[in-house]
């Protein structure tokens, strides 16, 4: 037979040859898994042997034997069982007496009991010469059990295996370079301007500057993009990005626990430590469940003891605490959700509540914020509307005075005069006027950019043509500049923030999945609604406050249950803390991300649709591992008191009900990744598309305007 | 018991071929720091630890074939009189058949069952293991052949049905028993307490070990198909236990 392994194709006679080889080659060290494989080795064996003996016990060869032998048999199989009870029932044990000193009873207490009832009530029939022993139930219940943990251990182990290396990196530490020595330092301990050497292969440990080397770099766990960045001399490195294949040195450019990695490493962990409702539910069954089972156990041995021997209503009685251990309950939605939780994380997604893929996957409706979230949050010039003066002459004089603005449309006029190549106009005496513009002097003649109300301050008419032209350019949604020098407007500059190239295509997918879309912003009216229609959403709320955000969120709340908010501004903080599913996008305020439930990477957008995927395959499958656990535990337990499950029988379907959980769990693996509708390369061809597209929009709206 | 011999030659014979599969464990294992002694002392628990797990299998398919022919027996009217009833005869038609398939991929004539083991989902079986072998505690090499043990393999598969064709739990487990033991030098021998067999001499011995399945399976196939009377198993090899 021929397999593939690291990417090369063996030979091998049989399949255990391939494990065999497997095993050799793996430099997989964990003494933690030696130990508990070892305990259950050597429990295997012990539990081996007296299954032999017992199996010689019940064969017919035995039939008719001399009962001068079977005490010595029952002593070897108390010889046996003794060291594998102590060894394989201790952890149950000393769970059992963890839980019992904080007043919980657990699952636990069912194994324990149970066992001890078998293995006390078979000791005592040895040396009371009786002629039944149950050595082999007590010991083959807990090797069946801890065989099943074993199981859900390896499982949880590739639950958990998306976030290994992300955390393990964290706590493994840097490579200062301290002169000619490098040192192995924790990140904790790396301060800004310390040189950091990062290996091929390695996650670069700390933000900062690269000073010597060349590499690709995979900022995928912080920015959602699988794609290589070329990092060289002066580039910025992102700390948890993976340094894919040169060596690096780099100058941190801040504190290690600073970064934004450590905040997600944090939040991860923080996730996983928590509990979601499911899983609390789940707790609480289990929590009345146990003293109910354990009371039942009872009361079934009491009943059977009525018409059977002592020791055959025992039996039954153990079979109902074995069967009824809730493991599987215990481990559904855990299992579940921290898959779920490392499939986002591995693209940059970050979950900082359990809970919160469970209720995404009920939402009905998502609410999202325009600024920043839908858009990029900064305008753009789109258009110069001038009467019988140049583009140029209008650029230049609005870049003189705008270069020396603090205002986001100021900026976006300064850099549009830059792309054009467009030196600013030399502007003295500038000043802003809060709420109106700026104004200033320009070869001897006073210039002004700003409203309308500047305009009118200052006394300087607007031509007709250009009034109208104002006002349908106010209509739809247009911030408008009115710029205008020696006592009149000349010209007005059309601005406006466009949406996301992947908004549109993230909003109708959202639709495919039955979600309805809203738009709730502080904005006008006007320019949410161009926004909306661009991005396909129907339903727009202008111009609210952050409080007013808030009531329209509970009144959204009231029609469709559970709504999710997905925004990134400061004033989004309360509307994202106070939405059921909170998701902070795109270059979120640190606010908005202490306040959402869910942070997806910068540009992260696009993955919503598959968020939502997920969510709804995690909640499917905690759903179906609980009905199957219940369901499970209802029927078997029922077979078990009316005596009709052996206790061992008991032990291998308990078992294997776990491990049905964990397999089920598993099938969130096979989930596929997110697929951007628009794919990085495409992303940035859609940029450059755009940004010609508005330097010509603006080129022919001057032009259409100069000829008139 | 001229029985139980033939299956120990069978599998110190088949044991050339445990040197190519687990002899790399017991080279994995390799030599105790602490001397000879050690070392002998660390490769026998390893091989207990395996003989134990291949016991327990012998008794449990022996059991599970006693469990099928008495519930055959119980259900329907046996249709032969004699030693072996219906049930019986049907099982040993298979294990021999199945032995015989085995013995053929021991020639290198048939390889479907290399092809069924490789369903099985091991690579965590084979992570697991992997600590154990650098394990230092006394218990792992112990614990190592329990699980090595359960590996597929197309041996235990062929010495697992001869098992259950006994029909019983006791023959059951002294067919893996001896089975098991057979495979004690070879495996004794590679594990650093003696030398490494040449590749020829595997060879040699893989087929010679093809030869003793073939002739178990031929004698098993016998035992379901011919008549009571002329049954060569109980004539030839002083019948079983059972």
């Amino acid at each position: 037979m021929e397999r593939r392994l690291n990417g090369e194709a063996c030979a091998f006679c049989c399949y255990g040859c391939c494990i065999a080889f497997q095993v050799k080659i793996g430099r997989h060290e964990e003494w933690e898994a030696a130990w508990l494989l070892i305990q259950l080795g050597v429990g295997g064996f012990l539990s081996m042997n007296i299954m032999m003996f017992s199996l010689l016990l019940y064969s017919d060869a035995f039939i008719g034997v001399d009962a001068g032998v079977l005490p010595w048999v029952h002593l070897l199989l108390w010889i046996f069982a003794t060291p594998a009870v102590v060894m394989l029932g201790g952890p149950y044990l000393r769970e059992m007496w963890l839980n019992g000193i904080q007043g919980r009873v657990t699952s636990s207490a069912l194994i324990v009991l149970g066992v001890a009832a078998a293995y006390l009530y078979s000791a005592f029939a040895v040396f009371e010469g009786s002629t039944h022993v149950y050595f082999d139930t007590a010991v083959m219940v807990l090797m069946l059990f801890t065989v099943g943990r074993y199981l859900e251990a390896v499982g949880r182990a590739r639950a958990a295996r998306d976030l290994e290396p992300l955390l393990a990196a964290e706590s493994e530490g840097a490579t200062v370079v301290d002169g000619a020595a490098e040192i192995r330092r924790p990140v904790r301990e790396v301060s800004a301007g310390m040189l950091v050497r990062v290996r091929p292969g390695e996650r670069i440990p700390v933000d900062g500057v690269v000073v010597e080397g060349e590499s690709n770099t995979d900022e995928a766990v912080i920015t959602g993009e699988s794609r290589q960045v070329t990092k060289g001399a002066g580039s910025k490195v992102i700390a948890g990005s993976i340094n894919i294949d040169g060596p690096l040195l780099i100058q941190s450019s801040g504190d290690g626990t600073a970064t934004r990695w450590a905040r997600i490493c944090r939040s991860v962990r923080e996730a996983l430590g928590r509990r979601s409702p499911t899983q609390r539910l789940a707790d609480r069954v289990v929590g009345v469940s146990v003293p109910l089972v354990l009371a039942l156990g009872g009361l079934t041995i009491v009943y059977w003891a009525q018409s059977l021997p002592f020791d055959r209503a025992l039996l039954i009685g153990l079979s109902v605490l074995v069967v009824a251990c809730p493991c599987a309950v215990g481990l559904a939605a855990p299992m579940a959700t921290s898959l779920g939780i490392g499939r986002l994380a591995r693209h940059g997604c970050l979950v900082r509540d359990p809970g919160v893929l469970e209720t995404l996957a009920r939402v009905r409706l998502l609410a999202f914020d325009k600024t920043g979230t839908l858009t990029a949050g900064k305008a753009r010039l789109v258009g110069v509307d001038c009467e019988e003066v140049c583009i140029d002459e209008v650029l230049a004089r609005a870049a003189g005075l705008e270069r020396l603005s603090e205002h986001g449309l100021g900026w976006a006029i300064a850099a549009a005069a830059a792309q054009r190549g467009i030196t600013p106009l030399v502007t003295r005496d500038v000043r802003t006027v809060p709420g109106r513009g700026i104004r200033g002097s320009a070869e001897g003649r006073p210039v002004a950019a700003g409203n309308g109300r500047l305009m009118n301050d200052l006394g300087w008419p607007l031509p007709p043509s250009l009034t109208e032209r104002a006002r349908s350019l106010e209509a739809s949604g247009h911030s408008v500049v009115y710029v205008g020098w020696g006592e009149q407007v000349h010209a007005l500059l059309s601005l406006d923030d466009s949406p996301l190239p992947e908004a549109q295509a993230a909003i109708a997918d959202l639709r495919e999945r039955g979600l309805d879309s809203t738009l709730l912003t502080g904005d006008l009216a006007q320019a949410a609604e161009r926004i909306a229609a661009l991005v396909g959403i129907k339903d727009v709320q202008a111009g609210l406050s952050p409080e007013a955000k808030r009531l329209a969120l509970d009144r959204l709340r009231h029609d469709y249950g559970s709504v999710a908010m997905v925004g990134d501004g400061l004033n989004d903080g309360p509307v994202l803390a106070a939405a059921d599913v909170g998701i902070a996008v795109g270059s979120a305020t640190d606010l908005a991300r202490e306040t959402a439930a869910l942070v997806l990477p910068a540009d992260g957008l696009w993955m919503l649709p598959w968020i939502v995927d997920v969510a709804r395959a995690v909640r499917r499958t905690i759903l179906t591992n609980l009905m199957w656990a219940f369901g499970y535990n209802l029927v078997a337990l029922t077979f078990a008191a009316f005596g009709l499950l052996q206790p061992i029988l008991a032990a291998a379907v308990m078992a294997g009900s776990s491990i049905l959980v964990v397999v089920n769990s598993l099938r969130l693996e096979r989930l596929p990744d997110p697929v951007p509708a628009l794919i990085p390369e495409q992303r940035s061809g859609a940029e450059v598309e755009r940004a010609r597209h508005t330097v010509g929009a603006s080129v022919m709206a001057g032009s259409a305007v100069e000829r008139s | 018991m001229t029985y139980y011999l033939v299956i120990f030659a069978a599998g110190f014979a088949g044991s050339f071929h445990c040197i190519g599969m687990c002899g790399g464990f017991a080279c994995g294992l390799g030599r105790d720091q602490r001397g000879g002694g050690a070392t002998v002392a660390r490769h026998l628990l390893y091989n207990t630890g395996r003989l134990t797990t291949y016991c327990f299998l012998g008794g449990l398919a022996g059991a599970l074939g006693q469990v099928i022919c008495t519930t055959q027996g119980s259900m329907a009217t046996p249709l032969l009189n004699g030693s072996l009833d219906i049930a019986q005869r049907i099982l040993a038609i298979v294990a021999g058949l199945l032995m015989i398939g085995m013995a053929l991929q021991f020639f290198g004539l048939l390889q479907v069952f290399h092809r069924l083991a490789l369903g099985f989902g091991g690579s965590t079986f084979a992570m697991s293991l992997r600590s154990l072998l650098t394990a230092r505690s006394s218990a792992a090499p112990l614990a190592f052949g329990v699980f090595n043990g359960f590996l597929p393999c197309p041996l235990v598969y062929a010495f697992a049905a001869q098992a259950a064709s006994t029909a019983g739990a006791v023959p059951g487990f002294l067919v893996m028993a001896s089975f098991g033991l057979g495979t004690f030098p070879a495996m004794l021998m590679v594990g650093g307490v003696g030398r490494i067999l040449g590749p020829a001499w595997r060879r040699r011995g893989v087929r010679l070990a093809g030869g003793f399945i073939l002739l178990l399976g031929l004698i098993t196939l016998g035992r379901g198909l011919l008549p009571s009377d002329a049954h060569i198993g109980h004539a030839w090899l002083g019948g079983l236990p059972a």
